[in-house]
């Protein structure tokens, strides 16, 4: 068990150290979605724009928000859970997506999971621009605590690295587990305040306290609309980095030379 | 130096059905009743690629793997490269190992002929120094020129070949594992092709080649392994190894006649 741990641990600092290689394969696959296309990876923004531009119209005057206010709210909100929740969903084909590279070659599979998380950095760049429009259009203060976005990307890209690896060895063995998890991702969106304010549930309720997707949102949105997160929010994620990085170190350790067999 | 070591070497294959792979089955094994009823779905169903494989190549050895199909050849090679771990038994490598299964790892069609040439290359495990440098070499032995610019979708099967081709053997491995020949396109290339691939097997240290064709196994390679049912039957020098393999065709044959 003490060499599959070197291994496993060889494989995670090997393929951090291979940069160039995942950068350039997360870029290759944004680029892909330019070609032929004017807009590529704008449609996906447009999208997104659309729909919180529907959304801000129908839901202020029913949840009896200000617009001005709850428009900030929900383009932040979406943009980060967009960003968040891609790399859950995507993580789950982390190793089916590249059976044909693993199935042929020994190299380290967590490139493949920097990709997922480095893609969707990328992604989330183009869909920030939403956020931008909006912060523009409605005047919203911006201040030097919009900076935290910055550690703030760090923490949830972290946080996401590790879903993609724990999801993709999951979903590789039971091939269940990734429409499984699509369903969950749904039903989370609804218990997490993405389209709804989370003081209007009253503050400490339990599905806010709880819910770790609400502190991964929290420490990009709050930024975004120029506050500080909570330091609850960070401890969560913090902790929940740690903790996450440690189960899945423990499953990649035991499963990693298995993953082949699977695929 | 360049070494490779098999000591007792098995490898099992789990083979998951459409049924089995669900965690359904795994979850209500334990619960009982319901996977009662399908009990027999249940097995877990094994095969043995490789059994108790024990052998060793030192600087110079160039071995050709020979058996019918599913004999674990390139079980046994994908083994070597490291892409399936052994459940029991130990292989030791010294020396960078290229394997040249699919010719070009990553490629993607979508991309254009230089893209792949450093997606592939990346895969190959070269730096991006080292692609920037043999790119112009890679591109003046396909032949493609201005097509390089294009996306692959775009090319003929035999442009495909070529520039997998070429990409396949500008690698520099101490120990090459190759499955089969590669493919080398139309005849004036394929003669070109035999040129490069000969260089390329000359600057290799140990080479492992699976293959039906006896021709190649006697052009490329000094020592044979006779494969069957994931065994090693013998392993010799190549030519008593061939006249074996098809003493025991013939053999087969009158048996079954």
């Amino acid at each position: 068990m003490k060499a599959q741990y070197e291994t496993a641990w060889a494989d995670i600092v090997s393929g951090l150290t291979q940069w160039e290689v995942w950068s350039r394969l997360g870029w290759q696959e944004v680029k892909r979605r330019y070609r032929r296309t004017v807009l590529g990876p704008f449609w996906a923004t447009l999208s997104i724009g659309m729909f919180i531009g529907g959304m801000a119209w129908i839901w202020a005057p029913l949840f009896k928000t200000d617009v001005s206010s709850y428009l900030p709210f929900l383009a932040a909100g979406l943009v980060t859970w967009a960003f968040t929740t891609a790399m859950i969903t995507e993580g789950c084909a982390t190793y089916t997506a590249g059976s044909g590279v693993i199935t042929q070659l020994n190299f380290p599979y967590s490139v493949l999971n920097f990709t997922v998380v480095w893609r969707n950095i990328i992604v989330f760049f183009h869909n920030v621009l939403i956020v931008i429009a909006v912060v523009i259009a409605l005047k919203v203060r911006v201040s030097w605590e919009t900076l935290l976005l910055i550690p703030g990307i760090l923490i949830v890209a972290v946080n996401g690295a590790w879903m993609t690896m724990l999801l993709g060895i999951i979903g590789t063995r039971f091939r269940d587990i990734p429409p499984l998890i699509g369903n969950l991702v749904q039903i989370l969106m609804f218990v997490t305040p993405v389209f709804w304010l989370p003081g209007q549930l009253g503050g400490g309720h339990r599905v806010i306290t709880f819910n770790f997707m609400y502190h991964l949102i929290e420490v990009m949105r709050a930024p975004m609309l120029g506050s500080v997160p909570s330091m609850l929010n960070y401890q969560v994620t913090i902790a929940g980095a740690i903790v996450g990085w440690l189960i899945t170190f423990e499953l990649y350790a035991r499963f990693r030379r298995r993953i082949p067999y699977w695929l | 130096m360049a070494s490779v070591v098999v000591d007792n070497v098995t490898i099992d294959f789990p083979i998951y059905g459409s049924t089995h792979r669900s965690l359904r089955q795994t979850l209500f094994a334990r619960t009982g009743g319901l996977i009662r009823r399908e009990g027999h779905r249940h097995k877990r169903v094994v095969v043995r690629a490789l059994d108790k494989i024990s052998f060793q190549l030192d600087h110079g050895d160039r071995l050709g793997l020979i058996g019918h199909n599913g004999a674990g050849k390139s079980t046994l090679l994908k083994a070597l490269a490291g892409v399936y771990w052994p459940d029991f038994g130990s292989i030791r490598i010294e020396g960078r190992i290229s394997p040249l299964f699919v010719s070009a790892p990553g490629l993607d069609l979508e991309d254009s002929g230089y893209e792949n040439i450093k997606t592939c290359g990346m895969f190959l495990g070269m730096n991006s120094d080292e692609i920037e440098r043999k790119a112009p070499e890679i591109a003046e032995f396909c032949e493609l020129g201005e097509y390089l610019e294009l996306p692959v979708r775009t090319y003929s099967a035999g442009m495909i070949t070529r520039l997998c081709f070429a990409i396949a053997t500008s690698i520099d491995p101490d120990i090459l594992l190759l499955d089969e020949g590669l493919a080398a396109g139309d005849a004036r290339f394929a003669a070109r092709a035999e040129d490069r691939m000969q260089a390329l097997i000359q600057r290799t240290r140990i080479l492992v080649l699976a293959s039906h064709s006896d021709a190649l196994i006697k052009g490329m390679c000094n020592k044979g392994a006779l494969m069957e049912k994931g065994r090693i039957l013998a392993i010799g020098p190549v030519k008593d190894i061939l006249a074996q393999y098809h003493q025991h065709n013939v053999e087969h044959a009158a048996a079954r006649a």
